[in-house]
């Protein structure tokens, strides 16, 4: 791929991030994975030093993002990241344990592009995280802007 | 009770002073009366005495003149002579004193008219010395001078009397006056005193009233800080309970994620067992084999080794959905919790039977009956008064006594603006000492046959007092229970917010 989609994976739980990880992997997909186990950490490298996210103009990138983080929540950076105007395009997944109706509802009101509830069964963690790998490889990823 | 004290002797005094005047007046009248009377026999005594020397003028004038006019004024006044006397004996009969002076006026009345007789039938006679003799006569002047004296006796006496009942009518109308300014001050004092009393009480009411004013604003303001308080720990559970459930369940994704990693890993590890037991058993193998083969083929030591490895990850697996059940039902009453209730006019009666409809099937299998009487409608929750009666209703179908056909009653009533609901049941009952224990979450009584997770009556419980109304139950074991479920007939949203 000339080019390829980076992943940025925010989850502060590292257990998370590995079990998903896994499962992306096993689901076929190859591209690079960026993990960030804080938001400030993740907002800095999105955004930039500049905090404008022009660093990314032009950039294929897919954010999996989990809500409940130790500094920041995820709905602060899902919004920072859609009122963004080189980021806005990104797909963003999120994927968290909340599967409060009205959390769920926000997220997709901010622009959200799927939204996954970690289950604690693990075949249909594994399955969701699999779709999900699915949907990379269908995803249209957003042309380089110029 | 002092001021009726009061009341009471004021109008003791003022009846004691109104009879004693009353009697005092009557007294005095009495004097006065026997006063006038005095006067009247002085009066008496003096008519009497003008009446004799009446005749004996008219006697000495007849003596001097033989005019037969006086002896006509003669006639008259002799006439009347006795007459007075009687008048006088009458006016003095209460007296002997005077009766005696009268009894020897009387004697020497009679004596000297028969002397103006003499004196007179002398001249008639044409004898007039011998009339004058007759009244020149000693006797006759004693007898004058007798009556005179007697007279004057009289008049002593009466003068007397008549100082006397002066004397009584003044001291009469001095006791009168008294007894009247006594009465009246008596009066006005106690009136100063109810006065003051009556001030004092107004003065202590009004302190009062103030006082309760200001405990009045004291208490809302304090009902105020209260509920502020209390809402806001209930905000902070709510809260708490979330994040808890939420915090609980991140690690379990983890927990359950690796260890069906090592699930898999086991698959991997065994397969590789078997197929190196295998190849040292009889030929050389490909390794591919162990990965591509299905489940290996294990002996002995090796087996035991793989039972035991499932049968610890089938415990931990088993914990972690039990886990994970009870983090979802912590989270779905938390959510319960924040879901804000909309009040209706609900046909509870249809609600019911919406209810009935959806466990014929369960009931069928129970050989339950469900007996659903006349439901006074409310206005509340709909959803929430749902949950509240299918929860019961589950609970009544899943707790019956074996080999007993189910019999399953929903009344209703109403009672001072609130509606009561029983639902009762001839199921195996609850023993008392679990009444309580069976409203606390995860907490189950009796025994435990069915699936549950203690989760159903606590989340009624929260519901019905959600909706300011109180649940209880009675029952024994074995002899079915009775759930009641008093809940407001017109439910606001004012009602909730003062209660949560």
């Amino acid at each position: 791929m000339s080019n390829p989609v980076t992943i940025i994976m925010i989850e502060d739980d590292e257990g998370h991030a590995r079990l998903i990880e896994r499962n992306i992997r096993r689901s076929g997909v190859n591209n690079e994975i960026v993990p960030f186990t804080n938001g400030t950490a993740a907002i800095s490298y999105l955004f930039g030093a500049d905090g404008t996210g022009a660093e990314h103009k032009g950039r294929a990138l897919l954010i999996l993002l989990d809500l409940n983080l130790p500094d920041t929540t995820g709905i602060d950076i899902l919004k920072r990241v859609k009122e963004n105007k080189y980021l806005k395009s990104t797909p963003v997944v999120v994927l968290t344990t909340t599967d409060d109706s009205q959390e769920i509802k926000r997220c997709y009101e901010l622009g959200c592009n799927v939204y996954i509830t970690k289950p604690v069964n693990y075949e249909s963690f594994a399955n969701a995280i699999r779709q999900l790998g699915l949907f990379f490889s269908v995803i249209q990823v957003p042309p380089a802007a110029t | 009770m002092l001021q009726a004290l009061l009341l009471a002797a004021g109008f003791l005094v003022l009846v004691a002073v109104s009879v004693s005047s009353v009697i005092l007046v009557n007294k005095a009248r009495e004097q006065n009366s026997l006063l006038v009377h005095t006067v009247e026999v002085e009066n008496q005594i003096s008519s009497l005495l003008l009446e004799i020397r009446r005749a004996e003028s008219a006697t000495r004038a007849y003596q001097l003149t033989s005019a037969p006019r006086y002896l006509s004024e003669y006639e008259t006044a002799r006439d009347s002579v006795l007459p007075a006397l009687e008048q006088l004996a009458k006016l003095v009969s209460d007296n002997p004193d005077q009766m005696a002076g009268i009894a020897k006026l009387n004697d020497l009345m009679r004596q000297r008219l028969a002397d103006f007789a003499r004196a007179i039938d002398s001249v008639k006679d044409n004898n007039v010395a011998a009339s004058i003799d007759v009244l020149r006569d000693s006797a006759s002047i004693e007898t004058v001078q007798a009556i005179t004296d007697v007279s004057r006796a009289m008049r002593v006496q009466e003068d007397r009397l008549f100082a006397r009942r002066t004397a009584n009518v003044d001291q009469t109308q001095i006791l009168a006056s008294t007894v009247t300014i006594a009465g009246s001050c008596m009066v006005i004092a106690l009136g100063a005193v109810a006065v003051f009393l009556l001030r004092r009480s107004a003065r202590v009411r009004d302190e009062a009233e103030a006082k309760l004013r200001d405990l009045a604003v004291t208490l809302e303001t304090t009902v105020d800080e209260r509920t502020a308080d209390l809402r806001e720990a209930n905000d902070e559970i709510q809260r708490f309970a979330y994040i808890v459930s939420h915090d609980l369940r991140s690690p379990l994704v983890n927990i359950m994620g690796f260890t069906s990693e090592l699930e898999e890993l086991r698959g991997d590890i065994f397969r590789r067992i078997a197929a190196l037991s295998r190849t040292a058993a009889f030929a050389p193998a490909t390794p591919d084999d162990a990965t591509a083969g299905a489940e290996p083929e294990l002996e002995g030591g090796d087996k035991q080794l793989s039972d035991d490895f499932n049968e610890s990850l089938g415990f931990i697996k088993s914990s972690i959905a039990k886990m994970d059940r009870l983090i979802t039902a912590i989270l779905n009453l938390t959510r319960e919790g924040r879901r804000q209730f909309k009040p209706e006019r609900i046909d509870v009666c249809a609600l019911i039977n919406g209810i009935t409809k959806t466990v014929a099937h369960q009931a069928a299998e129970a050989e339950a009956t469900i007996h659903v009487g006349a439901l006074p409608n409310i206005a509340s929750d709909r959803l929430a008064l749902e949950q509240i009666f299918s929860n019961l209703i589950d609970n009544a179908l899943k707790y019956l006594r074996d080999g007993v056909p189910g019999e399953i009653s929903i009344e209703g009533r109403t009672k001072l603006g609130f509606a009561i609901f029983e639902i009762a049941d001839n199921g195996r009952g609850i023993d008392p000492k679990d009444h309580q224990r069976i409203f606390d979450l995860f907490r189950r009584a009796g025994t435990q046959d069915k699936p549950g997770q203690g989760i159903g009556l606590a989340h009624v419980r929260a519901l019905v007092r959600r909706l300011g109304g109180t649940m209880s139950v009675a029952s024994e074991l074995h002899k079915g229970s009775k759930f009641t479920i008093t809940l407001p007939i017109n439910w606001t949203e004012k009602q909730r917010d003062n209660k949560s």
